[in-house]
C-alpha cells in the first residue's frame, strides 16, 4: 500500500481588497483540517514565503492555487504566469480574478483620467507636487523600481490558462470548505467548469414574492431611498437587483439582509453578458408610450454601467473589445 | 363558467363579456381591415368586419374557427380608426374567451418552458403583454420547486419574454436564443458590416423585404425576429464581437407595436445599452434603434445605408 503524498496548495492575491483571504480565514477550525490533510506551500497573506520559494519550486509542483485579485500591474502578471507554471490546477479564486470585480470598474476610464483624479484631483489629497508613481525612480540609495500599471484591468483568464472559476465578492465560506474538500478528494468536475457555486440564478433560491402580470416600473430607487418590504421582490419595488442574471451559490446573505443582489457570483449559466443582460430584463420592466416620460424613468437610474455590471464589467464584451 | 343558456344568442353571450358589448355597434364599413396589419401581411382571411357579422349571425363554430379570433393581438391599429369607435379587439377576445370555453385552441404556435432551466424568477410574467406566462409550485427531486407556465392560448408569440428570460428557459421556436446566435457571423472570417436585426411588422410591404435582400451578405445580415420586444441587447454585442461593425435595430413606431408594447420595450433595451456603452467611452459606438412608422414604406433602405455612410462602406449620396 502507497501512502497518498499531501496535496500542496498555494493561494495568492493579486489586485484585490484582501476579502477572500478573509473568508478563506473565517473557514476557522475547518482551516486546521486542510492543513492536516494538505501542505501549504504559499500563502503571502497569511504566512511568510516570498516569491524566490515559489521560483525554486519544480514545475506542476503545487496541486491547487487559489489566485484572487485582477491583473492590474506587472507583479499581478508576473507573478500569474509564475503560478501557473508550478501549478497543476489555477483556481481564479473570486470575482476579481474570475471577472474583474469592483477594480474592474476601473475600465470605463481611461487611466490617464484615473491617475489624474488620484494623485491630482481627489479632494482628499495634499500635494500640489502632482506627483505621479514612476516605475523606475533614482534615489540616492540607487534606482527603485516598482510595477508597471496597465491601462485596465485584465482577468486572470486573460493572461494565463485557468483550469476552475470561483466566484464571489468573496466566495462564501461553506463553498470554500466544499471546494476544498472535493479538492482533498480529488472530486472536481472536468477543466474549465464554474465550482462553488450553483447553475441557476438567485432568484431560483429567493423566497420572496415575485411580480405579478402587468407590473411596470414607473420609477427606479437605490436601496436608501425605500422603505424595503423584506417580503417582495425588490423589482417590483423599483430597486435594482441582478438577481434574475446572477448566479446562485451565495446562500443570498444580501437578500436576507434585506439588500438586493448585486451580483457579485457573475453571470448564471447560459448568460454570456452580464450586464447587457440585465438591461434586457429590467429594460422589459418599464412601460410608458411616452418617449420624455421613458426617458426621466431611464434617468433614474443611476450608473447603469457601474450597477448592470457591477463585478463583471472587466469580463464583458464591451470591455474585450475595448481592451482587444 | 358558462354563458350559454338555451335562450341565448351568439351575439349576446359575447356581448355580456366585458368589453364584447359594443359589438352591436359595428355597421360593417371595413375600415378596420384596411387598417389591420394582419390582413395585409399575413392572412389574407383575417377579417375583424366579417368575424363581428359572423357573431351577429350566430355563427358560432365559423367564428370559433376563423384566424381572426386567434391572430388578433390588441395592436389597436384599428381601434383609433373605427368611425364607430368599437373597441373591436375587445370584442374579438371575448369571441375567443368564449372559443377557449368551448375548448377550441391557438393555431399560433406559443412559447414553452424548459423547466429544467427555468429559475421561477416571474420575470416572464411581469413582461407578457397579454398575461400568458404565470408561476406554479411543482415537485422536483423531492423539494418544491417555483416554475413557469405559459398559457397558450393567451400567447402571441411576440418573443418579449424569450429576451426578458435571463436563461433561456422560456424559448419559442424561430426565435431561441440559439436560432438567433446561429444567425450572428460568430467566426465568419468575412463577418458582414452591418447586422440588422428587423421586427417584420415594420417592414410595410413586400418591396420593403425585397430592398433587405439587394444588399449583398458580406455587406448586411438580416436577422427576423417577431417584435423588437425580442431584441437582446446581448445578441447586439455579440454581433458586434463576431466582426460587424455597425448594428441596426429596425421596429415600430409608438403606438403602432403590433404586440402592443415591444417597441418600448426595445427602446428602454436599445436605450440603457447606448448609455453604458457611452459610459464606457466604447469606441466606434455604430448602434441604432429606429422606429419606422406605418406610412413611411422604402424608409428600411434610408436607414440601412445611413448606418453604411456612419461606417465608411457606403457614400453618402444625398
Amino acid at each position: 500500500m502507497t501512502v497518498k503524498s499531501k496535496p500542496k496548495l498555494a493561494f495568492y492575491w493579486a489586485a484585490s481588497c484582501g476579502g477572500c483571504e478573509i473568508s478563506v480565514i473565517e473557514l476557522g477550525m475547518h482551516l486546521v483540517d486542510v492543513s492536516e490533510a494538505a501542505d501549504i506551500v504559499f500563502w503571502p497573506a497569511a504566512m511568510d514565503f516570498k516569491y524566490n520559494d515559489v521560483r525554486a519550486m519544480a514545475e506542476n509542483e503545487i496541486d491547487y492555487c487559489f489566485f484572487n485579485g485582477a491583473i492590474r500591474n506587472s507583479e499581478n502578471e508576473e507573478i500569474a504566469h509564475l503560478l501557473r507554471e508550478k501549478s497543476k490546477n489555477l483556481v481564479a479564486f473570486g470575482s476579481c480574478s474570475y471577472l474583474g470585480g469592483i477594480p474592474g470598474l476601473a475600465n470605463m476610464y481611461d487611466i490617464e483620467s484615473l491617475c489624474q483624479r488620484i494623485y491630482e484631483t481627489s479632494p482628499s489629497l495634499d500635494d500640489s507636487r502632482g506627483t505621479r508613481p514612476q516605475t523606475t525612480t533614482t534615489m540616492p540609495e540607487g534606482e527603485i523600481k516598482i510595477p508597471e500599471l496597465y491601462d485596465h484591468v485584465k482577468l486572470l483568464a486573460e493572461v494565463v490558462d485557468v483550469d476552475y472559476f470561483m466566484p464571489g465578492c468573496p466566495p462564501v465560506v461553506d463553498q470554500i470548505w466544499k471546494v476544498f474538500q472535493a479538492v482533498l478528494d480529488g472530486n472536481l468536475p472536468p477543466k474549465g467548469a464554474v465550482i462553488g457555486a450553483d447553475t441557476k440564478t438567485v432568484c431560483d433560491v429567493c423566497p420572496r414574492e415575485k411580480g405579478t402580470p402587468g407590473f411596470r416600473i414607473k420609477e427606479f430607487k437605490r436601496p436608501h431611498e425605500v422603505d424595503l418590504d423584506p417580503n417582495k421582490c425588490f423589482l417590483t419595488q423599483g430597486v435594482i437587483c441582478a438577481g434574475p442574471v446572477t448566479r446562485a451559490g451565495c446562500g443570498i446573505p444580501c437578500l436576507k439582509g434585506n439588500m438586493p443582489c448585486r451580483g457579485c457570483y457573475g453571470p448564471a449559466e447560459g448568460i454570456v453578458d452580464q450586464g447587457t443582460k440585465l438591461a434586457s430584463v429590467i429594460g422589459a420592466l418599464i412601460d410608458t408610450d411616452n418617449p420624455e416620460e421613458l426617458q426621466n424613468i431611464l434617468d433614474t437610474i443611476v450608473d447603469p454601467a457601474g450597477t448592470f455590471y457591477r463585478f463583471g464589467l472587466a469580463h464583458s464584451i464591451m470591455s474585450k473589445m475595448k481592451y482587444d | 363558467m358558462s354563458h350559454a343558456t338555451n335562450t341565448q344568442t351568439f351575439a349576446d353571450e359575447v356581448k355580456a363579456i366585458p368589453g364584447g358589448e359594443h359589438l352591436e355597434l359595428c355597421y360593417s364599413c371595413g375600415t378596420c381591415v384596411s387598417k389591420c396589419m394582419i390582413q395585409q401581411k399575413l392572412e389574407p382571411d383575417y377579417n375583424p368586419r366579417r368575424l363581428l357579422r359572423m357573431v351577429m349571425m350566430d355563427m358560432r363554430q365559423e367564428a370559433f374557427t376563423s384566424p381572426t379570433t386567434w391572430m388578433c393581438s390588441e395592436c389597436d391599429l384599428c381601434y383609433s380608426a373605427c368611425p364607430q369607435e368599437i373597441h373591436i379587439s375587445q370584442v374579438i377576445a371575448a369571441v375567443k374567451q368564449l372559443a377557449v370555453e368551448a375548448g377550441y385552441q391557438s393555431p399560433l404556435t406559443p412559447v414553452e418552458v424548459n423547466e429544467d432551466l427555468c429559475s421561477g424568477c416571474g420575470i416572464c410574467v411581469m413582461v407578457c403583454p397579454y398575461e400568458a406566462p404565470s408561476l406554479f409550485e411543482k415537485e422536483v427531486n423531492g423539494e418544491m420547486d417555483r416554475l413557469s407556465q405559459v398559457d397558450t392560448n393567451k400567447c402571441m408569440g411576440c418573443g418579449i419574454c424569450v429576451a426578458a428570460c435571463p436563461l433561456g428557459a422560456i424559448s419559442r421556436e424561430g426565435v431561441s436564443n440559439q436560432e438567433i446566435t446561429d444567425q450572428l457571423p460568430i467566426q465568419s472570417t468575412q463577418p458582414p458590416k452591418l447586422v440588422t436585426f428587423i421586427c417584420d411588422w415594420s417592414l410595410r410591404e413586400s418591396a420593403d423585404i425585397d430592398i433587405l435582400e439587394s444588399y449583398p451578405a458580406d455587406l448586411v445580415k438580416v436577422i427576423h425576429i417577431p417584435c423588437t420586444g425580442r431584441i437582446d441587447p446581448q445578441h447586439a454585442m455579440m454581433a458586434l464581437d463576431s466582426g460587424a461593425e455597425a448594428v441596426l435595430v429596425c421596429g415600430c413606431k409608438s403606438g403602432e407595436c403590433h404586440f402592443k408594447r415591444g417597441n418600448y420595450v426595445a427602446t428602454c433595451k436599445m436605450n440603457l445599452l447606448d448609455t453604458m456603452l457611452s459610459q464606457f467611452n466604447f469606441p466606434n459606438k455604430h448602434i441604432r434603434f429606429v422606429q419606422i412608422g406605418t406610412q413611411e414604406r422604402g424608409r428600411i433602405r434610408h436607414e440601412i445605408d445611413a448606418m453604411l455612410a456612419e461606417i465608411g462602406v457606403l457614400e453618402v449620396t444625398q
